[in-house]
């Protein structure tokens, strides 16, 4: 009797670890997730919605990036390169282009995105 | 101890079975950085991943021959040639021809041959400066697209002229891929060179991709279009510019008649057409024209449509797109206008 109770134990623990797993797999991802990749590496994943606002420095081969984070938004505030098109996309959208800074193999993306491309 | 053992291999392939939640049909996306921008693109059918890794490397390829700076490219050879005739390849024969089409089309509002003038404003270097009315002068009496002479495989460009594909390659190579995608079997893709949008079908459940709209004005978008089978391209003026000592703001479309940023009324265009190298022409074009002659050009032609934003503010759609778009809700008070041909 022990034994078969051991058992419906044993067999109720992995189902729910299942179930749990499962939950987990086809866990929504944050509509307020940021990724910052540089060379196609993931550097930072930010939740803008719990983020504090902050500056986070991004060195790339003798030149940076600063980038902000501010009131649940982020943006790329100085760079220094010449053209500065990453600091005139200025903040990021969710339905629109990631931000991009080619001299420095920056992107800046939501994790999913409102739209499935953008035009600009 | 049958049931018990029937029990644990039960839980056990549940437990298993969830490994494969998260997996759907073969799908596969890739995002790299080329033709001075980043690339980012999706697929849904057989063999995808491997469909865009060869879409990849096409992609290196054209870049290889069509780039205007790296020595050893088609195009640099034949700006180098002092006015001699230059033998190219099929692939550059064909993209030439129509760019010279195109310019043609528009009666040179697209001109392949501004790009010395473009380099005048530093645009092509990132050291930006206003040029002298006597350089642009000089540079301007070479900007010509009729004194190309394209036969055959066979191209002479006289001397002091250069010509460049930057107003076409980036929607003419994502024309070849979306081919070379279907030729794969592949219905459901989305190809993105740089906010150059190509769709190949509908997504995957079957609905059309919704494509985000930028507010030239502003930060954040105008709004979304939705489609299927189409490209979408957006010339505008409010990425890469400069603003002088005095506060003047100059960007980087050129109208090849005055050698200057072109502003007659436009701040920004998006041409929605089912190839991407008319899409990608027509935006550039259009948006030097100005409105009145962008309408004309839509009237008399009317193989595209078009989302104008005039400096005012004012969003124009040609009939076509009226379904398609959608203002974006913090868009709400902004002036659309819809423009049908003459006869609707």
């Amino acid at each position: 009797m022990k034994q078969s109770k051991l058992w419906v134990v044993l067999c109720a623990a992995i189902l729910l670890l299942g179930v749990a797993g499962c939950l987990w797999v086809l866990r929504p991802t944050g509509g307020d997730t940021v990724e910052i990749l540089q060379d196609g590496k993931l550097l930072y994943t930010l939740d803008l919605s719990r983020s504090e606002d902050q500056v986070i420095e991004i060195p790339y081969t003798g030149s940076s990036n600063i980038i902000q984070v501010q009131d649940g938004k982020i943006r790329v505030l100085e760079a220094e390169c010449p053209d500065q098109i990453c600091v005139h996309m200025g903040y990021l959208s969710d339905t629109g282009l990631p931000i991009v800074c080619l001299p420095n193999r920056l992107v800046i993306q939501y994790q999913q995105a409102g739209t499935d491309g953008a035009t600009g | 101890m049958r049931k018990k053992v029937i029990c644990v291999i039960t839980a056990v392939l549940i437990l298993l079975s969830c490994a494969g939640c998260g997996k759907q049909e073969e799908a596969a996306d890739r995002s790299f950085f080329a033709l001075d921008t980043y690339i980012t693109m999706q697929a849904v059918g057989p063999d995808a991943e491997q469909a865009l890794e060869t879409a990849e490397e096409s992609i290196r390829e054209l870049e290889r021959k069509w780039s205007v700076t790296s020595p050893g490219s088609e195009i640099y050879t034949v700006n180098q040639s002092g006015g001699n005739p230059t033998s190219i390849s099929e692939d550059t024969a064909e993209i030439l021809r129509f760019v010279l089409d195109m310019a043609q089309d528009t009666d040179g509002a697209l001109d392949p041959t501004i790009y010395p003038v473009l380099t005048a404003w530093g645009f092509t270097t990132d050291s930006y400066q206003v040029p002298s009315q006597e350089e642009l002068d000089t540079l301007l009496s070479y900007v010509d697209y009729q004194s190309i002479q394209l036969t055959g495989g066979t191209v002479t460009v006289p001397v002091e002229c250069q010509i460049d594909l930057g107003s076409v390659a980036k929607g003419y190579i994502g024309d070849l891929v979306a081919d070379s995608l279907r030729k794969c079997g592949i219905t459901s893709a989305l190809i993105n060179l740089g906010g150059n949008v190509q769709a190949v079908g509908a997504k995957a459940d079957g609905s059309p991709w919704r494509i985000g709209v930028r507010d030239p004005m502003a930060n954040g978008n105008l709004g979304v279009l939705e489609i299927t089978d189409q490209a979408v391209v957006t010339s505008g003026g409010y990425e890469r510019y400069f603003t002088d000592a005095d506060g003047n703001v100059y960007w980087h479309i050129l109208d090849p008649q005055t050698g200057y940023p072109a502003r007659n009324g436009l701040i920004s265009v998006t041409v929605v057409s089912p190839e991407g190298k008319r899409s990608d022409a027509l935006s550039t074009a259009l948006f030097v024209m100005g409105m009145e002659r962008a309408i004309e050009y839509w009237c008399a032609h009317g193989n595209f449509e078009m989302l104008l934003v005039t400096e005012n503010g004012t969003v124009l759609l040609t009939g076509g797109l009226e379904n398609a778009f959608t203002l974006d809700e913090e868009q709400n008070g902004r002036e659309v206008t819809v423009i049908h041909h003459e006869a609707e």
